[in-house]
């Protein structure tokens, strides 16, 4: 992995990052509400109609507010709130490692979990254990996020179940009280992604089994455990790998969107939700364009990880 | 007597399906002195790699059933043994070559790494002690520069090389009795004579019992001593090469020989087929299975089926054999 | 052939049981827009929070609408997302995917890659949540934001297809006077398409299901009439005081419809044996 490699990686994933920032731009600012109504005051006449629109750069020909979108995200300049007036900026840097230690520790164990019941399901194929495991896994896909949401609030957070964990809020000091407000939405991760990821695991851990380098193996006499963890798992990583980097993305996004807004836990997510029930547009368009950003950028990761797990990769 | 290095006595291997029980593997026996090669002859699909993989152990335990008299590696009994045993056979004492050595090796792990581990799961030590090992393994296959293909993987190397890789990997902890499947089908001709004169000398240097599993007679009389003949999972004939080469006595071992073009002859000799088909598996007549297709075909052999009698060593299962 | 589907089919003990299920509540949809059930959901017919009762299977809302009548009306909400969304994604997937597939590595397929690229890469809820934002609330959007993401999948199918069936029909075409027309390909693929648009089909049902609940929570769903998703969406409050009914009536009649039609996902791809992909 050179220089040249990388620069030609970063280079694939411009035309993407200009298309997701030109969507975002022409939902949200093109398309979006006109704000000259609100700065003119009663009766405004064509003068003030105009002056105001061009302090807000309506008048501006569509390029170059498509480049002005584009620098302001480059820049970090992305303005204020219109329903808090908190700089934009700010509201992000605060909100963004909430998010961050809301959506971690689910997306994780829920990985790691449906990791090793994959490869479980993928060892016993055909037996008990694996038809056990597959039927969990419908089940757990079909039972919608919300109603997990709620139905574990209704268990472990209100006098109607067990009540030992907080309904809502995020008081964060120490160790104790993250657990204590971590614990609901993060089983609450666990559930909802477990059934995807133990099934596509088990499909491509299956796929790995059988293939002619671990029936050398056996023919050597490892042990199902050297086998499973160490060879069958290793060559697995490349697929592992793409999926868990795609979803983070999604993960962050989506997990920390509803889990916030459902537990009022004031991280990205929350304010994104007030963002959109408000139509607070500096903050959505921000959120929009850079989250598109990360996840262009999240694919060229991807990308060059390939070549440092896969020998066969590397060469080309 | 000095105890063979492989026996084995009565193999047979069952596919249990819907309609019933199949016999993929009916009722095998031979035997391999140390230092001698035997080839296990026969048609794709007739056998000869259930009959390696039932040796091994290697077959799934639900839906396929594998019985046997007995298999004996060194006069010590390698059949009736737990899981964990015979994983602590496999590799030590009785080691395997397969095919395609492309799709047989890891491919995230280097040669050094994989002949490694077998080393350090059978015979253990030191980290030096067991690369000294591995090394000697890759240098005593011919390869001169073995510390670079210690570090290479396996897409790195040649097909040749990936083979004599393989064998490396077999021999690293020394066993007894090799099994080779098709270890040369997939290569051309120089690499065949490499690969051909590795397994040579680890039979006569070493002392190592060869079972060379090939559809190719020409193959096998280069460094086989006996062969035998399997067809739709039993065995037709036993006997030394030579012999099968000069007058072979069952009916389907002459047809196989008279199939292979002879370059070498002063007139061009017409190449003949056998008429007919293998019969499937499951479809399989009474009595020999052999009997549609035989030119010699008499009423009983569609009746009785003819067992193997090898008395003196060699024999056809065959009532009426040339 | 498909009597031999079928054949597998039935067999499969899940995926008929799921079959039913689907074809049940396909059918209380059906009475819903034909005007037999369900048309009381908006009518205020006890007093708030009445429990079970036979007047009321599943009790009353907050405001003392009948749950059961907007559990029904729900069903047929489920539906129409459900189908319009999946018929629409898959007609836009198709012709793409097609289009991408047929002239594949020029212009018009990386045009169309970069365009799934984009789609791809931008948070769904967000999109939507732009795409409301942009239409200014029009009850359509959150099919439009749905349509516009999931045909990406779809297309990558029927663009695999199409480039490997070219492969096969270019060697006979070379031979034929002049290359098979792009409708030709098309005639071509879809008939040996349909089982996997099928199976899709039922993958992307269950995602717009889905997708409309979490939509409908944030305030960017139905905005007229009433789905499971606006139930579980009142219903989070009303739990915390105690009141289960709409929770129970939305939650288990989503289950239910989502089992049935996973386990039928599940039966359709062994007997078609071909895998869907999640979008």
């Amino acid at each position: 992995m050179n220089a040249g490699y990388i620069t030609r990686r970063m280079l694939y994933g411009i035309p993407l990052v200009l298309g997701v920032t030109f969507i975002s731009f022409l939902l949200m600012v093109y398309f979006g509400p006109d704000k000259t109504y609100e700065l003119v005051g009663k009766n405004p006449t064509a003068e003030q109609i105009a002056e105001v629109r061009h302090a807000l750069g309506y008048d501006r020909p569509f390029l170059l507010r498509y480049g002005d979108y584009v620098r302001e995200l480059i820049t970090l300049d992305l303005g204020l709130s219109d329903s808090t007036g908190e700089p934009v900026s700010s509201i992000l840097k605060r909100t963004l490692p909430i998010s961050i230690a809301l959506v971690v520790p689910g997306f994780v164990i829920g990985n790691l979990l449906g990791l090793a019941l994959g490869l479980l399901a993928a060892w016993y194929r055909g037996k008990w254990l694996d038809k056990l495991v597959m039927s969990m896994s419908v089940v757990g896909m079909s039972i919608s996020f919300l109603v997990i949401i709620i139905g574990l609030q209704i268990l472990l957070c209100t006098p109607y179940g067990l009540n030992i964990f907080p309904v809502r809020g995020w008081q964060v000091d120490d160790i104790g009280s993250y657990f204590y407000f971590v614990a609901v939405p993060t089983l609450a991760l666990v559930l909802v992604t477990l059934g995807y990821n133990t099934r596509f695991y088990r499909a491509i851990m299956a796929d790995e089994i059988e293939r002619d380098h671990i029936r050398t193996l056996k023919a050597y006499g490892a042990r199902p455990a050297e086998i499973l963890f160490k060879h069958v798992l290793k060559n697995s990583l490349i697929p592992v790998l793409t999926r868990i980097m795609f979803s983070i993305p999604f993960v962050l996004i989506s997990g920390s969107l509803l889990l916030e807004s459902y537990f009022g836990i004031p991280g990205v997510g929350l304010a994104t939700f007030n963002a959109i029930t408000s139509g607070d547009q500096p903050v959505l368009k921000a959120v929009v364009g850079l989250t598109g950003v990360l996840f262009v950028l999240a694919l060229t990761i991807n990308d060059m990880l390939y070549s440092v797990v896969d020998p066969r990769v590397a060469k080309s | 007597m000095t105890t063979p290095a492989l026996k084995v006595t009565d193999l047979s291997v069952w596919f249990e399906t819907e309609s019933g029980r199949i016999p993929v593997v009916d009722r095998i026996s031979f035997t391999i002195n140390a230092g001698d090669a035997t080839g296990l002859v026969g048609e794709s699909g007739c056998g000869k790699t259930m009959t390696a993989m039932a040796i091994l152990g290697l077959l799934p335990a639900s839906g396929v059933s594998v019985e046997s008299a007995g298999i004996e590696v060194n006069g010590k009994d390698i059949f009736n043994l737990n899981a964990r045993q015979t994983r602590a056979v496999l590799g030590r004492d009785i080691a395997m070559i397969f095919q395609q050595p492309a799709t047989a090796l890891d491919p995230v792990f280097t040669m050094g790494q994989q002949i490694s581990a077998v080393y350090r799961r059978h015979a253990g030590g030191s980290k030096q002690h067991i690369r000294e090992a591995m090394l000697d393994a890759l240098e005593s296959v011919g390869f001169s520069q073995a510390e670079d293909i210690a570090d290479a993987y396996p897409h790195q190397l040649s097909g040749g090389m990936r083979q004599l890789a393989m064998i490396a990997l077999a021999t690293v902890c020394k066993p007894a009795v090799i099994i080779a499947d098709e270890p040369t089908t997939a290569l051309d001709n120089s690499t065949r004579t490499l690969i051909l004169q590795q397994l040579e000398r680890l039979r006569t240097l070493h002392k190592t019992a060869i079972l060379f599993i090939s559809h190719d007679l020409n193959v096998v009389r280069q460094i086989c001593r006996d062969v035998i003949v399997m067809y739709c999972g039993r065995l037709v004939e036993k006997t030394d090469c030579p012999s099968l080469f000069i007058q072979a006595r069952h009916p389907y071992s002459a047809g196989l020989l008279s199939c292979i073009p002879q370059i070498s002859a002063t007139r061009p000799t017409p190449i003949s087929s056998i008429p007919g088909q293998v019969p499937v598996l499951t479809d399989l007549p009474p009595g020999c299975h052999f009997a549609p297709r035989c030119t010699r075909v008499e009423a009983r052999c569609r009746k009785s089926v003819p067992e193997l009698d090898d008395k003196n060593g060699s024999g056809a299962a065959c009532f009426r054999p040339l | 052939m498909t009597r031999d589907i079928w054949q597998r089919l039935k067999s499969d003990r899940y995926g008929m049981s799921g079959l039913i299920v689907v074809t049940i509540f396909a059918i209380l949809a059906l009475c819903v827009w034909s005007g037999l059930l369900g048309q009381d959901w908006a009518k205020v017919s006890g007093s708030p929070f009445e429990s079970a009762s036979a007047a009321h299977w599943f009790g009353t809302n907050l405001l003392g609408e009948d749950i059961l009548q907007r559990t029904l009306f729900g069903t047929a909400t489920a539906f129409e997302v459900g189908l319009m969304v999946t018929i629409c994604s898959t007609l836009l997937g198709t012709v793409l995917g097609g289009l991408s597939g047929w002239y594949s590595h020029g212009w018009l397929d990386e045009v169309i890659l970069w365009l799934k690229g984009v789609l791809d890469s931008i948070p769904f809820y967000l999109f939507a949540a732009a795409v409301a934002f942009a239409l200014q609330g029009s009850p359509w959007a959150m099919h439009l934001a749905m349509i516009v993401t999931f045909w990406t999948t779809t297309a990558r199918i029927i663009r695999g297809e199409v480039m490997r069936i070219k492969q096969r029909e270019f060697i006979e075409a070379a031979r034929a006077i002049g290359l098979p027309g792009l409708i030709t390909v098309f005639r071509h693929v879809l008939p040996n398409t349909f089982h996997i648009l099928l199976v899709q089909g039922t993958i992307v049902f269950v995602a717009a299901i889905n997708t409309e609940v979490i939509l409908s929570f944030l305030g960017l769903g139905i905005q007229d009439g009433v789905s499971w998703g606006l139930m579980l969406a009142e219903s989070s409050q009303e739990v915390l005081g105690g009141h289960f009914g709409n929770f129970i009536a939305a939650a288990s009649s989503l289950f239910l419809l989502l089992m049935g039609f996973n386990l039928l996902a599940d039966a359709l791809q062994d007997a078609l044996n071909t895998r869907g992909e999640f979008t």
